[in-house]
């Protein structure tokens, strides 16, 4: 692993059951870049995710994540270390409030106590948007507000590195808006991000560097326009765009 | 903003007096004989009602095994008073460590099972433990046990037993859900892979929740048996355990620590009644139970389907 850089695949491979997914997998992330993601359905974009979080086993390869190396931490762990996620699909714990919600992301992510982390929580849910609704069942939101409480549980869980899975997709144009508006403000607060995103336009512009992906494995990876430009993602996307 | 329960210090009071005034019943016995009787039984059935629901209404691991440790410390509480006439205090605590014990071990492989499995499995063992000492003759096979206690304990004492073991396990349900374990219990409850990928140690979690409710769960049910002054192993492993929290549980309204108090005074009542009914008391509290799901799902004490703010949750 090079200096400077804070996670790091090393032909990773993955799937499952026996389905094999990521087929050999590498690439780094240099810390306080935003990293996109693009690639073809069902490339294994979030299933990259997956791996990184701890949610899915690897069955060989090795992750690191600054000098160490993650494949054997449980998942919580690798939260706490400072591996924040969104999921493509939103997973609230809908028998809790938004605020418990972002409440427990800031209690068990960042390992602290109930006092300190609701101080957190509501700094949160201000800068989401999510304050007005914070006594709200998190199961009765609109998919936006589920979006927002998406980044808001894993912000609040104080990561170094935000993994943001499709943030966008499923929104109306307007939505959008809105949560790019709120994704462009993360670039400042000096996160590491790793983004996937299909609306490649919204996300170009916010991109240090671009990963394209397909059929598990990196097929491109630097400047987003270089990326944008190459033969290879033409090809990928051709007719799609 | 919203932080602390409004009515909190009026609570606190309420239930102090409540806890005073049936400590006083019990000490001097009062409201008599039948009515501590009755009082005896509804403060256990709370206490192992509550048990459950931390486990599936909290938790979300819905156990159909609780009933092994009440046969657990049961079989406990009948081998050191009558095998070895030791005090039944030694019996009850004994029966605590070891049903302790056998939940540790348990959930080395429970744990690692979910859903209707996991209640499948509990119940398997539930059952296994049963049959295992119908075989066994160092508690007298099937013939059962009697446990033996010089002096018996009268009946005013084990109302206040079961009343301190009550307002014990609640206080510390309460007090637990309260803290930040209890919201990474209740997020583990609604998606387990989201919640561990938020920092919560779902394995410990899970690991204590199942502990916890196995040993309050073996001490009602010392006291039962000691109440009781007999056991069998049909009695001590009986699924019927389990059904009577399922279905104060369901009554009452499950992840709220006031449905089970509620529950467990209708089905103490209802069963007491029923029992002149033998055959039909069971099909009944189903039928109940069943109407309950239909028409009321989330019990007598939530008909408005809101889950309450961690914070503000009134008690
Ligand atoms: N939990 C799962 N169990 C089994 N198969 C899965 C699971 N999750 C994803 N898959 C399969 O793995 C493959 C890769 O999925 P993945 O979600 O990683 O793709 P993706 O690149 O994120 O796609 P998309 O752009 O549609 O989100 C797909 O074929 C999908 O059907
Ligand atoms: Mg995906």
């Amino acid at each position: 692993m090079r200096s400077g850089e804070i996670i790091s695949f090393d032909d990773i491979k993955a799937g499952y059951g026996r389905s094999r997914i990521l087929k050999g997998l590498s690439f780094s992330v240099r810390e306080g870049e935003v990293f996109g993601v693009i690639g073809p359905n069902g490339c294994g974009k979030s299933t990259m995710l997956n791996v990184l979080t701890g949610t899915l086993c690897p069955s060989s390869g090795r992750l690191f994540y600054r000098e160490k190396e993650i494949s054997g931490l449980p998942s919580y762990k690798r939260c706490r270390l400072g591996i924040g996620r969104t999921w493509q699909i939103p997973r609230p714990f809908t028998g809790m409030t938004v605020y418990d919600n972002v409440l427990t992301g800031a209690v068990h992510g960042a390992g602290e106590s109930v006092k300190q982390s609701r101080e957190k929580a509501e700094k949160v849910l201000k800068e989401t948007g999510l304050a007005d609704k914070s006594r709200i069942p998190s199961g009765e939101l609109t998919l936006l507000d589920r979006k927002r409480l998406e980044l808001a549980r894993a912000m609040a869980s104080g990561p170094e590195v935000l993994l943001l899975d499709e943030v966008a997709a499923g929104l109306t144009e307007a939505e959008t808006k809105e949560i790019m508006a709120l994704v462009g403000g993360l670039r400042e607060r000096k996160y590491t991000v790793i983004w996937i995103e299909h609306n490649i336009e919204t996300m170009l512009k916010a991109t240090d560097r671009l990963m394209c992906m397909a059929d598990g494995r990196n097929v491109i990876c630097g400047d987003p326009g270089e990326v944008m430009g190459s033969e290879i993602v033409e090809e990928l996307y051709l007719g799609k765009d | 903003m919203h932080r602390n329960d409004p009515h909190k210090g009026i609570r606190t009071v309420l239930y102090t007096a409540v806890f005073l005034l049936l400590l006083a019943a019990g000490l001097t016995g009062f409201p008599g004989n039948n009515i501590l009787r009755y009082g005896f039984r509804i403060l256990l059935y709370i206490t192992i009602g509550e048990m459950w629901n931390l486990l599936s209404g909290y938790a979300g691991m819905t156990s159909l095994g609780q009933q092994a440790f009440i046969g657990l410390s049961g079989y406990t509480l009948a081998v050191v008073t009558t095998r070895y006439g030791l005090p039944y205090p030694l019996g009850i605590l004994l029966g605590l460590l070891i049903s302790l014990a056998a939940a540790f071990l348990l959930s080395l492989f429970l744990l690692r099972i979910d859903g209707m499995y996991f209640a499948i499995t509990t119940w398997v063992v539930a059952e296994a433990l049963g049959t295992l000492f119908m075989s066994m003759t160092y508690v007298n096979r099937g013939a059962g046990m009697t446990v033996t206690a010089e002096p018996y304990p009268r009946i005013g004492r084990l109302f206040v037993m079961a009343l301190l073991l009550c307002s014990l396990s609640l206080v510390l349900a309460e007090l637990l859900l309260r803290s930040g374990y209890g919201l990474g219990i209740m997020a583990m409850r609604d998606d387990p892979e989201a919640a561990e990928a938020a920092g919560v140690n779902v394995k410990l979690a899970k690991r204590a929740v199942y502990i916890f409710a196995a040993g309050v769960t073996a001490l009602a049910g010392s006291l039962f048996f000691l109440n009781k002054g007999t056991i069998y192993p049909e009695s001590g492993f009986d699924i019927g355990w389990t059904i009577s929290m399922v279905f104060i549980v369901i009554i009452g309204g499950s992840g709220t620590i006031e449905g089970p108090v509620i529950g467990a005074v209708l089905y103490v009542l209802l069963s007491e009644y029923l029992a002149r009914y033998p055959g039909w008391s069971n099909m009944i509290l189903g039928a109940i139970a069943i109407l309950m799901i239909l028409f009321c799902p989330r019990g007598i004490v939530r008909f408005s389907p809101r889950p309450k703010d961690h914070l503000t949750k009134a008690r």
